[in-house]
């Protein structure tokens, strides 16, 4: 009974008081099935239409970023309005704005869809989001004066958050229309890609296909031949699709490069109309365009593991750049430093946040562990440490190991012993050590072994590695992983 | 001073020292003195005239900028704050093979060609380039095969002529550009704009604009040094001429510092005898003293050069007999280097002592190689130069690798242009010529910035034409600048009312294939 009543008053609270409000859901409710009808109105039929959609079309990745900036704004209003009235009424207005830079962004969005023709699933997912996005903002824009009233309290935070999850799951979608949908865990570290992506196992095969051709059709091609997005009937998303081809027939014929359409589309000008990756991506690089050649040449198999007259060589790049802090407190010693002769720090580049480099080329040969504490200050901010020919010795790693920042260290053609190199573990940053011609041995560059991203380790000339002989020239670099 | 007849002046002209005048005013007037100097003091009106030019309404409103000329090389302001970016190389080591070797003969392989041995190349081919006057007035073009055979080596399976059996077995740490192109088809204009990015003399070389943007790494020897390798009799060498080196409109601290290939590495740079080091110190600042008193009064930056240029001869009195010093290298390194490497002057000699400038922080390193220019008797000639260079490069790049010092320097291998498919002169099964060939030439990097291991760009079947990802010298350099850290664009000198670069006004582009 009781309940009965509660509704019925909810049911007496939310019924339109005035005629105009009244006019204004009518409104909302006539444009929410326009727009939920959108895709049965006017079909994506994956063909090109007129230019100028296309013209207009191709604002829609510039002018999504509005409503984006805008919803995200709208709950830190309204929370701070809590504090700040004045917020609050910012809020209803931004409120508004978003409507209408939603509303814009879906036209263009379906300009460019219906424009250039995409079709597919990811482009169909994108625009649902898109329209359940833009009602959803509509009903808030409804909703809110009832909850600013006081009347009904939570009809309308629970439509903001569920707007602002669809929002983020549309964009998550569009994102992934422009730039592939591995972008974001491409590098991802393992540990976190095992938790995230968790039952997506990847093949175990060690086919040259497997490991060369499709990591590259997967980072160029198949956002706009995959399965989300088919672009020309053709998907490249797995061997058998790939083989089978696109509306145009076959696009690789085994054992003929120069018969299979997908070099010859890779390998046009970048200029040319029908150049792949189309709409100004990247081309493919000269020596990926080489193994694809070679691979369809060579039969395009599917299993076999190595290709005649081509080598791969496992590469492992260095991980990128760490920002380091703000040093400019520091600036002008280190300038007094460049000024005089003698060891000093140099940046690394113009931006100071690339780091400072240790030099000591000019210092004096006395230059050893008690002048290198004193660089303990700049410690964060040096990212390599040219110590070479110097007379540090192995105390001095009890002042590197401070340098957490430290990318690069040469030491090479000093009296280090190498004891207490295990004390340099927690340099994460450090890929390169140079100790060539000091006096360490196999065992006390031991514990270097266990560094991750230490990949360059030279100890040419040294007890652990003798000098080769003339003919041997075995390289020195050494991959850790 | 006795005045001249003509002279108005008298000694209580106001000075223009003591006027309330915006600092860098003053210090364009002071430069102006020099031409006053020249014109004896008769000049004065025109320089007054110039004064007023100057000043413009700038004087009368007093707003000036009151710069100090600390940086007197820079005229366009702040010095150059570089590298723009995180460099991947520090320093370079450039091996200049002046001549223009025969890609055919060495890199370029054109299995092919065998097969057309003494047919003409086609007109289609060869279109309607201009040639040498060498070969223009030539009834036919033969086309001349390699009489070297070609082997696949390394895990890239690199194809790599019977001449160079040593870079042979480097090929997979080589960036080898195959589409290298220049516009010069002579070697003096093709030499100048390889070294200067122009054809005309008067450009800063590479290593100048190197040295006037990064700066020294090293306090005792120079940023840029020059190194010349011996002429052999047998080969044909072409002049080079330190404008290779030199800083044009930079100041010239910027320019190369050759080491003499026999002798004393630096002319008078040891002390005679009966003077200490002391005596020279004290020499030294006097006449530095002067110098600075002189710089005061005209404010020409080259004295402030020639100061600086003094102190730095005074540290390599020093730095140079220890960089010179090869009797504490291993036996290893005469091992890998070859026994040629104890001569000094020779090209290994120069490949072990660029090793030990990028060791002691010199920032770029360039070693010329002359005798490449092979017009006729290829097969006599070509043996000979390879085999004085074939394994110093491998030495080199070995040796900087084994060192650890590979990672952050970049080695260049580049003549000035390929040569011809076709024959100059005679053309029989032992022997052949061939001429300059601007359109295609193949060169290699290796090292801190480029990919490597790989073949960049491709010729057509006559290695005559670039059919794929052609490489300008501009496009050359830029990349090289880039693994320097270094925007081309960016890397400017006001001079002559332009914003001068290496690559100049033409457009380029960074070859980001060619990077790591």
């Amino acid at each position: 009974m009781k309940k009965n009543q509660g509704l019925a008053t909810l049911v007496n609270r939310l019924l339109p008081q005035s005629k105009s409000t009244r006019m204004a859901w009518i409104a909302a409710l006539a444009l929410s099935a326009t727009l939920i009808l959108l895709p049965w109105l006017v079909k994506l039929d994956a063909k090109p239409h007129a230019d100028w959609q296309q013209f207009l079309g191709r604002f829609h990745p510039l002018a999504v970023h509005l409503p984006i900036g805008l919803l995200v704004l709208l709950p830190l209003l309204e929370i701070a309005g809590t504090f700040r009235s004045a917020l609050r009424e910012a809020a209803a207005f931004v409120l508004g704005l978003a409507f209408a830079a939603c509303l814009l962004a879906l036209t263009l969005g379906f300009l460019l869809a219906f424009g250039s023709g995409d079709a597919g699933l990811l482009v169909s997912r994108h625009m649902a989001g898109g329209i359940a996005l833009t009602i959803g903002v509509l009903l808030c824009l409804l909703a809110r004066p009832w909850w600013s009233a006081g009347s009904v309290s939570h009809v309308y935070p629970l439509l903001l958050t569920c707007t602002l999850l669809a929002l983020v799951w549309t964009a998550d979608q569009g994102g992934s229309i422009t730039h592939g949908s591995n972008y974001l865990t491409q590098y991802m570290p393992a540990a976190l890609k095992r938790i995230a992506l968790l039952g997506a196992s990847t093949p175990t095969a060690t086919s040259f296909y497997t490991k060369r051709i499709s990591p590259i059709l997967d980072a160029n091609c198949v956002s706009c031949h995959g399965e989300a997005k088919s672009q020309g009937g053709l998907r490249m998303d797995s061997y058998a699709l790939l083989m089978q081809g696109g509306k145009d027939g076959p696009v690789i014929v085994a054992g003929s490069a120069d018969r299979s359409i997908l070099l010859q589309r890779v390998t046009l000008p970048p200029g040319h109309k029908q150049f792949m990756p189309a709409e100004g991506k990247p081309p493919l690089r000269a020596e990926e365009i080489a193994w694809i050649k070679a691979w369809i040449q060579q039969g395009a198999s599917p299993n076999s593991a190595t290709l005649a007259g081509v080598a791969i060589r496992e590469e492992h790049p260095d991980p990128p750049l760490q920002p380091v802090g703000d040093y400019s407190a520091l600036l002008p010693e280190i300038r007094n430093m460049q000024q005089s002769q003698g060891e000093k720090l140099i940046p690394v580049s113009s931006k100071p946040e690339d780091g400072l480099v240790l030099f000591t080329v000019d210092a004096p040969n006395s230059f050893g562990d008690a002048q290198l504490a004193r660089f303990q200050k700049f410690a964060p901010y040096i990212v390599e440490a040219e110590l070479g020919r110097t007379a540090v010795t192995n105390a001095s790693f009890d002042t590197l190991k401070q340098f957490t920042r430290l990318r690069a260290l040469h030491m090479e053609e000093t009296h280090i012993t190498g004891d207490g190199l295990a004390k340099l573990a927690p340099l994460s940053q450090l890929t390169y050590i140079n100790l060539s011609g000091t006096l360490v041995t196999a065992a006390s560059v031991a514990p270097l072994g266990a560094m991750k991203n230490l990949r360059h380790v030279y100890l040419y000339n040294t007890p652990a590695q003798p000098a080769p002989a003339a003919e041997q020239t075995s390289p020195v670099t050494r991959n850790a992983q | 001073m006795k005045q001249h007849p003509l002279c108005t002046d008298t000694e209580h002209t106001p000075n223009i020292m003591d006027m309330a005048v915006p600092a860098d005013v003053k210090q364009q007037w002071a430069a102006l003195q020099t031409r006053r100097h020249f014109l004896g003091r008769t000049g004065k009106v025109l320089g007054w005239a110039a004064m007023a030019s100057l000043l413009g309404d700038r004087a009368l409103r007093g707003d000036a900028p009151a710069s100090n000329y600390a940086q007197p090389s820079t005229p366009s302001g702040e010095p150059p704050k570089l590298p723009h970016f995180a460099p991947k190389a520090k320093r370079a080591i450039y091996l200049f093979m002046s001549g223009g070797p025969p890609q055919i003969d060495l890199l370029d392989y054109k299995p092919n060609l065998a097969a057309l041995y003494d047919k003409d190349v086609p007109d289609s081919v060869r279109g309607a380039q201009q040639l040498t006057g060498m070969t223009a007035g030539q009834a036919r073009f033969p086309i001349a095969p390699s009489h070297w055979a070609f082997k696949r080596y390394g895990e890239t399976g690199t194809w790599v002529s019977d001449l160079l059996p040593y870079t042979a077995r480097i090929v997979d740490d080589l960036t080898i550009i195959k589409s290298t192109n220049t516009e010069a088809i002579n070697h003096e204009p093709a030499i100048m704009l390889m070294n200067t990015g122009n054809m005309n003399a008067g450009k800063p070389c590479l290593g100048a604009w190197l040295s006037y943007g990064l700066g020294s790494m090293n306090d005792n020897l120079p940023t840029f040094m020059v190194l010349q390798s011996k002429l052999n009799p047998k080969e044909n060498n072409q002049p080079v001429s330190s404008r290779l080196w030199g800083s044009g409109f930079l100041s010239s601290e910027y320019a190369g510092v050759g080491l003499r290939s026999s002798g004393d590495p630096v002319l008078f740079l040891s002390d005679p005898s009966g003077v200490d080091r002391e005596v020279r110190r004290k020499m030294l600042d006097a006449v530095n003293e002067i110098n600075r008193q002189t710089s005061e009064e005209l404010g020409d930056p080259e004295t402030n050069s020639r100061i600086a240029q003094y102190e730095m001869a005074y540290r390599m009195q020093t730095s140079v007999p220890e960089l010179a010093d090869l009797s504490k290298e291993p036996k290893s390194t005469w091992d890998l280097y070859g026994p040629e490497a104890r001569e000094p002057g020779t090209f290994a000699y120069n490949c072990l002592m660029a090793r030990r400038m990028a060791e002691r922080g010199v920032r770029f390193t360039q070693v010329y190689k002359r005798g490449w220019d092979v017009h006729d008797n290829v097969t006599g000639v070509l043996p000979i130069i390879c085999q004085e260079t074939d394994r110093a490069c491998y030495a080199l790049v070995t040796d900087l690798k084994q060192r650890g010092l590979l990672d952050d320097t970049l080695v260049v291998w580049a003549g000035e242009f390929g040569r011809t498919v076709y024959s100059q002169g005679g053309l029989s099964k032992e022997n052949y010529g061939r001429d300059h060939h601007p359109r295609c030439y193949t060169t290699w990097m290796t090292g801190g910035g480029v990919r490597a291991g790989i073949t960049y760009g491709e010729t057509d079947d006559y290695s005559y034409n670039v059919v794929k990802d052609p490489v300008t010298v501009r496009d050359f350099n830029a990349t090289i600048l880039d693994c320097l850290g270094i925007d081309h664009n960016k890397l400017t000198y006001k001079f002559q009312g332009l914003d001068q670069k290496l690559t100049g006004p033409v457009p380029a582009s960074v070859v980001k294939g060619l990077l790591a």
